[in-house]
């Protein structure tokens, strides 16, 4: 038989008090914060996990918002751009029709005016900022003005440069187009054809039909470099949307990593409380019976 | 006959009121700490022969002993020293614990919005604003790491103080037990019967101890008590006592080492691996396996971010076409030179490849030919000797004088990686974003800065800034939860051996009041038998009158 000291029997019944005490106060801390785990020592491995997975949605965050300003930078190109190709358009409809044998030269001088102010705005399109202000088609000069008029047509001012933006974790996309690709690339150049088509009309006498359809050429030259720079930023417009897509799946998941990682299983929790409470108060209720039995009672 | 039975009657009375003092005594220390039950120990007196038989003469009480077991109270001592051992350290650990338990306040957070500020220049490379952000981002990033610093540089000072403590407990213990000897000794020789309540008392302060450290007791012929801690060092010997005192470390003057006073003076060092158990050892344990690892860790994760970032922002130009400076300031190695070195060298440190630090400190010695440079974390060793030297991604030289043998230094990476942490520049513009010169609207420099983010950099290339920090949080984390577990384990070791000792020595309220009703039985019987004695003794007065 052991024989049980009286302090034995004190300390041990406050100590299982005091422990199942600490862990009803643990269990109410968790159902207080929602969390699963209130410090690393809780579960180190999820801990370390949650902080990475935290990481790789933060910058999964990060190129949603990157993939925002790619969206809005190409738009605003395409915007351009499409006020390029009508642009064109209307000129080769004036080419078109300058074309035509019995056109006094008063009026080859009025589509050669209608031309001027096609070259105003073409250069005008040409020079666009951005709602910073950065010219948008002068590749990394951003602050340089794009193209200059000449006699001959216009000098491009900016540099290659492309503008790079992290789109998606491997994926870094052009979120612009070098000024000079556009309007003087694919052979030909749209100022300067512009420039030589006033020239022609403002010259008396009917165009040499060569020279007219020479330079009719370069119109179409034009218009296809420009569809192909636009068809180009389309595609990314849409790749930009596909990534989306990918990158709100990516979140979606990282949450419900983060979440099964950290959460609070409310149920099992809440259910864990009232066992903890339930045995506290056995333990409590038992205590009492047990210290209140001595043999002094009786003397 | 009658005088006789009278006797037999005062001496059994004289028992019984032996046996209801000691127990009153029991059931008024029931619950004082160290106590152990006393009990009578009671005997017949001598017989007396009378021809036809030997006549019994009462009873007499040969001594109050204590119920006592040394072998159990040796284990309840150990299981103390290692249970305050372990309980100190999850104490202190916890603190650690509870400083990276927020995961919206830790390091992490602040690292992505400055990741985040980074990307939005890439995006924005010509905005004010933008670049403004990141910067802030940047100082914002440096607080955190600073204020973290700090509150590990808190929790050193307060081991520190506590170490102090410490020290002095033991110090007082030790004289109390060389008291204790005397004052035992003492009464023993003059009464030679055992002085319980003082043995007691005695175990209790060994008891004491043990809760600051783990100590030998040595029982001597005479009863005394010498103790002795670490690999034997005396504490007690006899009335003699040596103390403990606290130095500063030779290699490192902010830190409280201990080191041991012997009675002839000399003052000897004590390491850690002689400072086990009991409080003390458990803040030693503490400082040299988990608190200084911490410091190197957080200290990398500041190191390892300052150089890659302001390698690549010195690759770039800024937004005047300058090329980019320093972006982070990168705190330096700490080199701490023996105190009781007797050549003249001047060791520096410095970092030459921040991906290849590890979070150890390390050690230098000089043997008068060669340099022996330990790595603390796991004693690997390099052997050279000549300066330069690159270990680790440290570089070593010698600044200048000259080592003799027997000079070590102590040289510590990154311990002041994350409190020397700040950001060098203040104009939004130096932020070389662009890759080359002269063009305003060049990101590509901002591009491999942000990749930085998600880059293997540190430990050789194996983990990202984020990924060496939540191996910090991943140690820190597995340490607290192994020593909750150890720690509960010891405790309950403790309560065990503590249990077998109260078994035993302990005092037990209804075996007392059984004995109090036994005691006043024998009490009143005694009185019973005098009484009788009396009524005879009347007879025989009758008689002659």
């Amino acid at each position: 038989m052991m024989r049980i000291s009286t302090q034995v029997l004190f300390e041990s019944g406050a100590a299982s008090m005091g422990e199942l005490q600490t862990s009803l106060l643990k269990t109410q801390q968790q159902i207080a914060a929602g969390r699963r785990i209130l410090t690393p020592a809780d579960d180190p491995v999820a801990s370390a996990r949650a902080l990475e997975v935290t990481q790789s949605q933060s910058v999964n965050t990060q190129y949603g918002l990157n993939r925002q300003s790619a969206t809005a930078a190409l738009t605003q190109v395409e915007g351009a751009l499409s006020g390029v190709t009508s642009l064109m358009q209307d000129v080769k409809i004036a080419v078109v029709a300058a074309g035509n044998s019995t056109l006094s030269d008063t009026e080859r001088g009025y589509l050669a005016t209608e031309l001027k102010g096609r070259l105003d705005e073409l250069l005008g399109l040409a020079n666009t900022r951005d709602a910073q202000g950065n010219y948008m088609f002068s590749g990394y000069q951003s602050n340089t003005q794009a193209f200059v008029q000449t006699a001959t047509g216009a000098t491009y001012q900016g540099d290659s440069g492309i503008q790079l933006l992290q789109v998606d974790a491997s994926r870094q996309m052009a979120v612009g187009n070098s000024g000079q690709s556009v309007f003087q690339g694919g052979g030909q150049d749209m100022f300067k054809t512009l420039t030589d088509l006033i020239n022609l009309f403002q010259t008396p006498g009917a165009p040499v039909p060569a020279t007219l359809a020479a330079l009719s050429g370069n119109v179409d030259l034009a218009l296809t470099n420009v569809l192909t720079v636009r068809a180009s930023v389309g595609s990314r417009l849409q790749e930009l949307d596909a990534l989306n897509t990918t990158g709100s799946d990516r979140d979606l998941q990282y949450t419900q990593t983060l979440s099964s990682l950290q959460d609070l299983d409310y149920t099992k929790a809440i259910t864990q409380l009232s066992q903890k409470q339930l045995t506290l108060e056995a333990a409590q209720q038992s205590f009492v019976k047990v210290s209140q039995l001595s043999l002094f009672n009786f003397l | 006959m009658a005088t006789n039975i009278l006797s037999i009657g005062q001496s059994a009375l004289a028992a019984a009121q032996a046996g209801l003092n000691t127990t009153g005594h029991n059931i008024a220390n029931a619950s004082t700490p160290g106590y152990s039950r006393q009990v009578v120990i009671q005997g017949t007196a001598n017989a007396q022969n009378f021809g036809f038989g030997f006549m019994g003469q009462g009873t007499e009480i040969s001594t109050i002993q204590r119920v006592y077991s040394d072998f159990l109270g040796v284990q309840v001592q150990s299981a103390q020293a290692s249970s305050s051992g372990l309980g100190n350290y999850y104490t202190q650990i916890q603190q650690i614990n509870n400083m990276l338990a927020d995961p919206a306040a830790g390091i992490s957070p602040a690292l992505q919005n400055f990741f985040s500020g980074v990307q939005d220049v890439a995006s924005n490379p010509t905005s004010m604003p933008s670049r403004q952000a990141a910067l802030s981002a940047a100082q914002t990033l440096a607080s955190s790491l600073n204020s973290m610093a700090g509150r590990l540089d808190e929790i050193s000072q307060g081991v520190n103080s506590q170490v102090q403590s410490s020290i002095s407990a033991i110090n007082t213990y030790a004289q109390q037990i060389a008291q204790l000897n005397d004052s035992i000794g003492k009464a023993q020789r003059a009464t030679g019967q055992p002085p319980n309540d003082l043995l007691d008392k005695r175990d209790q302060v060994v008891l004491d101890l043990s809760k600051e450290i783990k100590a030998t007791v040595v029982k001597q012929g005479d009863g005394s008590y010498n103790v002795f801690i670490g690999n034997g060092q005396s504490l007690v010997v006899g009335t003699a006592t040596s103390t403990l005192v606290p130095v500063a470390s030779p290699t490192n003057p902010g830190q409280i080492d201990v080191a041991y006073k012997a009675s002839n003076g000399n003052v000897i060092p004590l390491g850690s691996s002689s400072l086990v158990g009991g409080n003390l050892g458990g803040l030693v344990d503490f400082r040299t396996k988990s608190l200084a690892p911490a410091q190197n860790a957080l200290g990398r994760v500041a190191i390892g971010l300052a150089s890659n970032f302001n390698a690549q922002h010195q690759a770039g130009f800024d937004l005047n076409g300058v090329a980019g400076g320093a972006f982070f300031t990168v705190p330096s190695p700490v080199v701490g030179a023996n105190s009781g070195n007797a050549g003249t060298a001047v060791m520096g440190a410095s970092i030459s490849n921040a991906n290849a630090l590890t979070t150890s400190d390390y050690t230098l010695r000089y043997d008068g030919t060669n340099y022996t440079l330990t790595r603390l974390s796991d004693n690997a060793v390099t052997t050279f000797a000549t300066f330069p030297q690159t270990v680790d991604g440290v570089d070593l030289n010698l600044t200048s004088g000259a080592a003799v043998a027997g000079d070590s230094f102590l040289i510590r990476p990154t311990v002041n990686g994350a409190s020397g942490f700040g950001v060098a520049i203040t104009d939004p513009a130096k932020f070389a974003a662009a890759g080359q010169t002269g063009a305003v609207g060049d990101n590509s420099n901002a591009l491999l800065l942000a990749k930085l983010q998600t880059t293997n950099t540190l430990g050789n290339g194996t983990t990202t800034i984020q990924g060496a920090y939540s191996q910090l949080v991943s140690e820190v984390g597995n340490k607290t939860r192994e020593l909750g577990v150890t720690s509960s384990a010891a405790d309950n070791l403790l309560s065990e051996a503590t249990n077998s000792q109260q078994s035993r020595s302990g005092v037990n309220l209804d075996e007392e009041a059984t004995n109090l009703l036994r005691y006043q039985q024998a009490y009143q019987a005694a009185g019973k038998v005098m009484s009788i004695a009396s009524q005879l003794f009347d007879v025989l007065l009758s008689i002659g009158r």
